[in-house]
C-alpha cells in the first residue's frame, strides 16, 4: 500500500478541504492508500519515509524550500494540487514590487520583525521537480483522484493541453466576447467543463495558461473587436502573474 | 526551565505551535506561535479591479470562502452605493449558513470529537462509531451542497457578484433542499446531545465577547456589533476604532483588544448575545443540553456550534421555502463606478468578519483591510491558555498537552485566516 503524505505550504487549505469534501468517497478512496500524514485531519508526526508527497500551496519562505527538498529526496513521487502550488496562483500576486513595502502596508512599522525567511512567492515547480499536477482554484476532487490513480499506477502526467473554449462551446454557453466582456477561457487550461462560464461568470484563469494557448491570437481577437488588449493581460495576472507565457 | 512544544498542532486549519515554559513543575508561560507564513492579502487586492477583490479575498480561507466572498461583495457595494434585492439577500444568507453547516460539522466531528473519545483522527472513529461519522458527513455534505446549489461550488463559490447573482438554483431544487434541511435538524440535535455528553473542564474566560446583533433575528448577515459585558452596540463601519490590532513578536497574526481587553468571537459569543433570537427548536435543544446565557466557558464553544447547527438547518429550510414562495429577481442590479470606501461585516462560522475596501473613481482598489475572527480571538485564546494551564499542570504530560489542545481546538482557529 502506497504511503502518502499531504503537506500545505502557503494556501487557504481549500484544496485539502476539497479532499475532505468527497464525503461519499472519502473513506473509500483513502482506504486504498496509507495516509501516513495529513496535518489537517490527524494528529501524529511526519514519518521518515513515504512514497507519494501531495503538496498544496505556494512557496513563500526559505523553510518551504527546505521542506520541498526533503520531500523530493524522500518521496518517489511528488504531486502538486491547486493553483498556488501549480502556477503560484493568488499568492503569486505578492511577487510584484517590493516585499518590504507589502509588509509595511499590512503590519505597519512592525513589518520588518514579522516572518523572517519570507521570500517572493514561487510555484513548487520552480523549487523541485514535480511529477504530477492537479490545477485549479480549488481542485476538483475527481481530477485529484484520477491523478492520484495515475501516480499509483506509474502512468505519465496528462493535464489537458488545450484552452477552455472548445469545452465551453460543448456546454452551449454564449460567448462573453459577443457581449463585449473579457473572458480568459481562450487562454486557460481546460478540464473544468467551463464551470464558471456555465454559471454566468467569465473565466478567471485559475487552471493556468494552456500549453496550446496563443496569447498573440487572443490579443488580436480583442483588438479586432475594439476591446482594450491590456484588459486581457491584466486579467491574466490574477492567477498567472508568475507564468513564463506572460513574461 | 524547560520548554514543552507541540509543533504544527493537528486538526486545526493552518500551522500553529504551542510552547509551554515549565519551571520546577510550574507553568511559567504558554504561547500560541502562529508559524503560518504571513500572506499579505491586504496588499494583494491593491491595484486590482473592484470585481476581482472578492475573488482574491475568498482565497484567504478554503473553509469559510463563502463568508469572505460575501463580505467583500458587501463592502464593495457599500463603496459604490449599490442596493441589492431582497431575493439576493436571502440567497446570500443561505450561502453564509451553508458554510456554518459545513464548518461546524467539520470542526466538531473531524477536528474536535476525536479528542473526547481518545483517538488521533476521525478515521479510526469511523470504524468504532460508524453511525456518528455518518451523521457528521451527512450534515457536512448538506452544507457543502447548499453552498454549491446557491454558489455553484462549496469552496470559492462562483455566482455571488457585485449587485446580485449570475445564476440561481431552480425552485424544484430549493424545495427538495427544504425537506432535507428539516431532516438534518434532527441529526444536528443528536450532535448537541453527543457534545453535551462529553466532559467539559470547568473554566471561565476573562475576556469580553463580541458578535453582530440585529433586531429579532439571530444575526449572521448584517447588524451592529455588540459587546456582552460593556453593553454597547456600534456600527460595523467603526470596527477599526473599537478593535485595536497589534503586531506581536511570536506570531505572524496580529493580536486584538477591545476597550483594552482581549475578547472572544464565535458561536459562544453569538449564543450569549442572541440567545433570545434562536429559533424555538434550537432553544429547546440548548436548554435540554443544560446551557444558559451567560456562559463564559470557552470550551462550550463546541456545544454552541452544535446548537447553531440546529438553528442553521431550520433557518436554511425556511429560507429555501421563502425563495420558492416569493418572487423577485437576484440578477445583478446596475451600478456606476465611483471613488469611495466601503465596510461590511458578517458572522463567519468562527466569528465576526470585517472587510474594508477603498476604490478610486475607475474602480481600482487603493486599500483593503480585513479583520478575521481568528485574529480577533488569538489574544484571548492565549489569555485562556495562561489561566487554564496551571489548573491541569499536575497531569501527566500527554494528558496536559491534550487538555491544552482541546482548548485550542474549541476556538476552532483558522490560522490561514489569522495571517491573511
Amino acid at each position: 500500500m502506497a504511503r502518502v503524505v499531504v503537506i500545505g505550504l502557503a494556501s487557504d487549505f481549500g484544496c485539502q478541504v476539497q479532499m475532505t469534501n468527497m464525503e461519499d468517497d472519502l473513506l473509500d478512496v483513502l482506504g486504498t492508500i496509507d495516509l501516513s500524514y495529513w496535518q489537517l485531519a490527524s494528529s501524529g508526526h511526519m514519518p521518515a519515509s513515504y512514497d507519494i508527497a501531495v503538496v498544496e500551496g505556494a512557496v513563500t519562505t526559505v523553510e518551504h524550500v527546505e521542506l520541498l527538498k526533503q520531500l523530493r529526496s524522500t518521496a518517489a513521487t511528488v504531486l502538486t494540487i491547486g493553483a498556488c502550488a501549480v502556477t503560484g496562483g493568488i499568492p503569486g500576486l505578492a511577487s510584484a514590487g517590493s516585499l518590504e513595502k507589502r509588509f509595511d502596508r499590512v503590519y505597519g512599522n512592525g513589518g520588518d520583525t514579522v516572518a523572517p525567511g519570507r521570500i517572493s512567492p514561487l510555484p513548487v515547480d520552480e523549487v523541485i521537480e514535480v511529477d504530477y499536477h492537479v490545477p485549479g482554484c480549488p481542485i476538483q476532487p475527481h481530477e485529484f483522484v484520477a491523478t492520484l490513480q495515475r501516480a499509483l499506477m506509474g502512468l505519465s502526467d496528462r493535464p489537458p493541453r488545450e484552452p477552455l473554449c472548445a469545452s465551453c462551446k460543448m456546454a452551449e454557453n454564449v460567448c462573453f466576447y459577443d457581449q463585449g466582456r473579457v473572458c480568459l477561457g481562450l487562454m486557460t487550461r481546460s478540464g473544468c467543463g467551463a464551470k464558471c462560464v456555465s454559471l454566468g461568470r467569465p473565466c478567471t484563469g485559475c487552471r493556468g495558461i494552456a500549453d496550446d494557448a496563443n496569447l498573440e491570437a487572443a490579443q488580436d481577437l480583442l483588438a479586432r473587436r475594439g476591446m482594450r488588449v491590456e484588459d486581457l493581460t491584466d486579467a491574466l495576472t490574477l492567477y498567472n502573474s508568475l507564468s513564463e507565457a506572460l513574461s | 526551565m524547560t520548554t514543552l512544544t507541540v509543533e504544527h498542532v493537528a486538526r486545526i486549519e493552518g500551522h500553529g505551535t504551542i510552547s509551554v515554559d515549565v519551571e520546577a513543575g510550574v507553568v511559567r508561560d504558554i504561547r500560541m506561535d502562529i508559524v503560518e507564513p504571513a500572506r499579505l492579502f491586504e496588499s494583494m487586492v491593491v491595484g486590482r479591479r473592484y470585481d476581482e477583490a472578492p475573488i482574491i479575498t475568498s482565497r484567504i480561507c478554503g473553509i469559510c470562502s463563502p463568508n469572505h466572498a460575501v463580505t467583500t461583495v458587501k463592502a464593495v457595494e457599500a463603496a459604490l452605493g449599490v442596493v441589492v434585492s431582497e431575493r439576493t439577500t436571502l440567497l446570500r444568507q443561505l450561502m453564509v449558513y451553508g458554510s456554518f453547516l459545513q464548518n461546524h460539522a467539520t470542526h466538531l466531528y473531524l477536528f474536535a470529537a476525536p479528542d473526547y473519545v481518545g483517538l488521533p483522527s476521525v478515521f479510526p472513529l469511523a470504524r468504532t462509531h460508524p453511525d456518528v461519522v455518518a451523521r457528521a458527513l451527512l450534515i457536512k455534505k448538506l452544507g457543502n451542497e447548499l453552498t454549491s446549489m446557491v454558489g455553484g461550488r462549496s469552496v470559492h463559490p462562483v455566482t455571488a457578484v457585485i449587485g446580485g447573482f449570475t445564476a440561481e438554483p431552480p425552485k424544484a431544487e430549493l424545495e427538495a433542499f427544504a425537506a432535507r434541511l428539516h431532516a438534518a435538524a434532527d441529526a444536528a440535535a443528536e450532535t448537541v446531545e453527543l457534545f453535551a455528553g462529553f466532559g467539559t473542564p470547568e473554566f471561565e474566560t476573562s475576556g469580553e465577547m463580541l458578535a453582530l446583533t440585529s433586531g429579532d433575528t439571530y444575526a449572521i448577515y448584517d447588524g451592529d456589533v455588540c459587546a456582552l459585558d460593556a453593553g454597547w452596540c456600534k456600527p460595523v463601519e467603526q470596527y477599526r476604532e473599537f478593535i485595536t490590532e497589534q503586531v506581536v513578536g511570536h506570531s505572524n497574526a496580529k493580536h486584538a483588544t477591545v476597550d483594552g481587553r482581549t475578547f472572544l468571537v464565535g458561536a459562544l459569543a453569538r449564543l450569549n448575545l442572541s440567545w433570545d433570537r434562536l429559533l424555538p427548536t434550537a432553544r429547546v435543544v440548548a436548554s435540554r443540553a443544560g446551557i444558559r446565557p451567560v456562559n463564559r466557558n470557552s470550551f462550550m464553544n463546541n456545544l454552541c456550534q452544535a446548537i447553531e447547527l440546529v438553528d442553521a438547518a431550520e433557518r436554511c429550510a425556511l429560507l429555501c421555502e421563502r425563495l420558492v414562495d416569493e418572487g423577485g429577481s437576484s440578477q445583478p442590479v446596475g451600478y456606476e463606478l465611483r471613488a469611495g470606501v466601503g465596510t461590511a461585516a458578517t458572522e463567519a462560522p468562527r466569528g465576526t468578519l470585517y472587510h474594508t475596501v477603498s476604490l478610486d473613481a475607475s474602480g481600482v482598489v487603493t486599500a483593503g483591510n480585513v479583520s478575521t475572527p481568528t485574529a480577533q480571538n488569538l489574544a484571548n485564546l492565549e489569555a485562556d491558555m495562561r489561566a487554564f494551564a496551571p489548573t491541569v499542570a499536575g497531569l501527566p504530560e500527554a494528558e496536559f498537552v491534550l487538555s491544552i489542545e482541546q482548548l485550542v481546538r474549541a476556538y476552532d482557529p483558522c490560522l490561514s485566516c489569522a495571517v491573511h
